[in-house]
């Protein structure tokens, strides 16, 4: 790798000087996401323009030095910290919705696009972008295709890449392609399917191409509190298994009801053991009756009490509790750590079964908020980072905790991605063989390995 | 010739003497563009497979998988074909967890087969999946070809169904990719790299798929309308609507034909929907899209329930195949741009083909910017390519103009030899080509045929 100043000089030739950040500050601004992991940039860029993205590219690549695109820095799994040092790619100068086409249904944007943003864009003109990752406020919409981010409704819309159908990329020797299209079932190999989730490995991506829909005509939000989080758990698995896709299937235990109830008082009440948050949405004409069988499922599985929300207002405070659920169990101890183990959803009451008696074995308190719908945990592990045995702990009942989802039939993570956290559970899931296939992949889209080096992808074994 | 006569003995020995193919009259029935191969294996398991694949990659021997055969006129020619390799006997159901409604099943398994099982589990099952060749595809076929129906206008298509899937890679390993669950980010989506890689990547065996249990209440609406625009502007309003029926179509006469002859009779060109959801939804779907298309210039509403909306479903399904009974010459093409454009190429397409003589059938998926057409050929396939390699290109064309691409689903080997069966190139084929070369360096799968 070359020389720092000479790096520096070299990027300010091509962004401007004032779009690469050297200063000590800044380096520390972007030494960190939303996981524990620690590593500082050796500098930052500010991209404009395709041109600049695919120039920087192209330098990196000749220099063989590392680069990763930054969105907002909330990746949950260190997938956007430099651990090996190099160039972060910031993309605030590239937010800019380039077109809004609801003939076709479809919205192209830049990568620095924050997801609510388009959103609140979109609802003027009566669309919607499903995807509702529970960050969207601050999300940006390429870190969003990076790690392939759910959110509450794709339980009944899928995840990102269900709703990305096409991208501008610039690959790793700073070539820029177009995968997929406006249109669908372009042909070839879906290397838009392969990029979204790829976790900044395989290449940057400058333009999204995204599908819209109409807005649902009706939207019924239930809120449904339990005793017992096993009748929590039990009531979601009987709603799926009566063929009810509801749009959200929603979970809290009591950890995070309290914690959410303290710091936002939206009225959940403090000794429920667990809420769940049902939301119908469809056509008006058949709504109340389903509504009427989610309610009957409920009380099968002695449910406590069903709140239904009358009108927006009530809606959107359900919603509130659940979507800063994390920023509210965040004040109880100075850290958390947030696993996203999925499990099939037959298996979701025995899993948090295991979930809660991991806790006490290590002693540690984990509030547990999640997809429930999708089987998609969300396990809080709370800790203080300071105490090095605590911190020991907290990672052994992590592994654990992926151990025990894989051990259920399901993987080891759902939505946030594998990044550096999650390298080890890997093996959990995947022979050598199998990631042997994933290396060829990388390979073929980056030969150099510029792009997130040391992520997502261990070695095909495990050292000893 | 020794050399692959002591191969055929080794085959037998991976997969049963019964399981192999050689004699060159029943081989006939297995090639691929006129080209015959020189044994056609019928593993048993998915580990046969990967013993059939490991042998040909170390003897660099051209592999064609095969389901029920409804898709071997795909891709382009074959540069060659040693070994087809059939799926019909690896058709397992391995894991059926109906409650979480995830099923895996191995890929020889028809389609139709499966959907019948699943509709008499419980409260009634299906997997979200309806394309063409439906009474005789396999899953593996419809998978590889990323196959689809009118219903993906509300279900999606296979990326969006499928949750996770078992290849065999061309180097032999067995690998998988996904799982059961229904959101998973563990490494990358090899599943939706394989979905639709024509088996040029690998041999899919086995795929796990979400299920949706069978809805309450289900309906067809068959609307004709005597210009084509008028059909359009129609289809427009529905799909910007809040009504969400489960698909959309527009037929012109010659399809329409084909699959409702009554229908057909009334006008030039017809809208059709289903509706799919609980009772009160397709009950207000079936009075509001009547009411509307009434207003909006439709000459009649015919409603289809039962029998009769399964039947149209089932018979527009094998359209394709009940024309290429008829006439095994015949030309499929499918274009693909955004939703608005649906009826520029249907216009184009029938302009074009009428043109040169041709009586093209059209089916759109007006809802996805899918339009499918299919040109009767007969016998004189030699001399009409020029004419049918004429009207693809002008085709592909428009198709490019409306951000979309157009291909060659089916043709005789006389057309093909004057087009690109996959439209326009694009700057991702540079990747496609990487890909192709990493994970198949021997060139082995499907080689020549698919886009990359």
């Amino acid at each position: 790798m070359m020389e720092r100043e000479k790096m520096i000089q070299e990027l300010a030739k091509i962004v401007g000087k004032e779009d690469v950040l050297t200063s000590e500050m800044q380096i520390r601004l972007y030494e960190y996401d939303a996981s524990l992991i620690r590593s500082k940039p050796d500098c930052i860029v500010l991209p404009s323009s395709t041109d600049e993205v695919s120039k920087v590219v192209k330098f990196a690549h000749d220099h063989k030095i590392p680069i990763i695109a930054r969105g907002a820095g909330t990746n949950l799994s260190g997938g956007s910290v430099l651990t090996k040092g190099g160039i972060a790619m910031l993309f605030t100068r590239m937010n800019k919705i380039l077109e809004i086409d609801t003939e076709n249904q479809r919205v192209v944007v830049e990568p620095g696009v924050v997801t609510l943003d388009l959103k609140g864009v979109l609802a003027k003109h009566g669309y919607v972008y499903q995807p509702d990752p529970a960050s969207e406020k601050v999300t940006t919409l390429g870190g969003n295709a990076g790690e392939n981010s759910g959110g509450p409704h794709c339980l009944k819309y899928g995840v990102t890449s269900n709703h990305t159908l096409g991208a501008e990329v610039v690959l790793s020797d700073g070539t820029v392609v177009t995968t997929g299209g406006k249109s669908l079932d372009n042909p070839g190999f879906d290397l838009t399917g392969v990029l979204v989730g790829s976790e900044g490995t395989l290449g940057i991506v400058t333009k999204l191409i995204l599908r819209i829909m109409p807005n649902q005509e009706a939207v019924k939000t239930m809120m449904a509190i339990f005793n017992s989080i096993e009748d929590g758990g039990g009531t979601v698995s009987a709603i799926i298994a009566d063929g009810i896709i509801p749009a959200t299937l929603e979970m809290m235990d009591n950890l995070t009801i309290k914690a959410v109830e303290e710091a936002y008082k939206v009225g959940f009440p403090l000794d429920a053991a667990a809420i769940l948050i049902i939301e119908l949405d469809g056509l008006k004409d058949g709504m109340e009756r389903l509504s009427e069988r989610v309610a009957e499922l409920c009380r099968k599985n002695n449910v406590r009490e069903i709140r239904i929300a009358q009108n927006q207002a009530e809606r959107d405070k359900i919603w509130a509790g659940r979507k800063g659920a994390f920023g509210a169990v965040g004040r109880l101890r100075p850290n958390y750590l947030v696993n996203d183990g999925t499990v099939p959803r037959t298996k979701l009451p025995a899993t948090l079964k295991k979930v809660f008696e991991i806790s006490k074995k290590y002693n540690i308190p984990i509030a547990n908020v999640f997809h429930a719908g999708d089987g998609n945990l969300h396990p809080l592990i709370l800790f203080d980072e300071r105490d090095k045995d605590e911190l020991r702990r907290v990672h052994e009942a992590a592994m654990e905790i992926m151990k025990v989802c894989v051990d259920m039939g399901g993987t080891i993570s759902g939505e946030h991605g594998i990044g550096v956290e999650k390298l080890d559970a890997m093996y959990f899931v995947f022979t050598p063989k199998d990631l042997s296939a994933m290396k060829k992949v990388k390979e073929a889209f980056d030969p150099d390995g510029i792009y997130n080096p040391g992520k997502l992808l261990p070695p095909l074994t495990k050292a000893a | 010739m020794s050399n692959m006569e002591e191969g055929i003995s080794a085959l037998k020995g991976m997969v049963g003497e019964a399981n192999v193919a050689s004699d060159p009259d029943r081989l006939r029935a297995y090639s691929i563009d006129g080209l015959s191969p020189q044994a056609a294996v019928f593993p048993g398991s998915i580990e046969e497979v990967s013993k059939v694949v490991a042998f040909a990659n170390e003897r660099k021997l051209s592999l064609a998988p095969r389901g029920s055969g409804t898709k071997m006129s795909w891709g382009a020619l074959p540069r060659k074909v040693d070994l087809v390799l059939g799926m019909e006997r690896v058709n397992r159901v391995t894991d059926s967890d109906i409650d979480n409604l995830t099923l895996s099943v191995e890929c020889g398994m028809p389609l139709a087969e499966m959907q019948k099982r699943l509709a008499k589990e419980g409260r009634g099952y299906f997997i979200p999946l309806d394309p063409p060749f439906g009474s005789k595809a396999t899953l593996g076929g419809v998978i590889a070809t990323n196959a689809t129906g009118p219903r993906r206008f509300v279900y999606g298509s296979a990326r969006d169904q499928l949750l996770g899937l078992k290849a065999v890679l061309p180097n032999g390993d067995i690998v998988v990719a996904g799982g059961k669950c229904v959101k998973n980010v563990s490494g990358y989506d090899m599943t939706k790299l394989l979905i639709g890689s024509g088996g040029a990547l690998g041999i899919l065996c086995e795929i796990t798929t979400r299920l949706l249990p069978l809805t309450e209440a289900e309906a067809t609406l068959i609307l004709p309308f005597k210009e084509l625009e008028g059909a359009a502007k129609f289809v427009r309003e529905i799909v910007h609507s809040k009504i969400f029926p489960a698909a959309i179509e527009v037929f012109n006469g010659t399809a329409m034909a084909g699959v409702h002859s009554e229908a057909a009779a009334k006008a030039p060109y017809s809208v059709v929907f289903a509706c799919e959801s609980v009772v009160e939804a397709v009950e207000r779907q079936i009075a509001e899209l009547g009411a509307m298309g009434r207003k909006g210039g439709a000459v009649d509403v015919t409603t289809l329930k039962a029998e009769g909306h399964k039947a149209f479903w089932a018979a527009l399904s094998d359209f394709p195949l009940a024309l290429r009974q008829r006439d095994p010459n015949a030309v499929g093409v499918k274009a693909n741009v955004v939703l608005s454009k649906f009826v520029e190429i249907m216009a184009a397409a029938e302009r074009e083909a009428k043109g040169r003589g041709f009586d093209i059938a059209l089916v759109a998926q007006a809802g996805n910017g899918i339009v499918q057409g299919y040109l009767p050929v007969g016998s004189d396939a030699a001399a009409k390519a020029g004419g049918i390699a004429d009207f693809f290109g002008r085709i592909v064309a428009e198709a490019v103009k409306c951000d979309g691409n157009c291909i060659v689903e089916a043709a005789p080997r006389a057309v093909k030899e004057k087009v690109n069966v996959w439209g326009q190139p694009r700057s991702d084929s540079v990747v496609m080509k990487r890909l192709k070369e990493k994970i198949d360096p021997a060139d082995i799968m499907n080689t020549g045929r698919i886009v990359a």
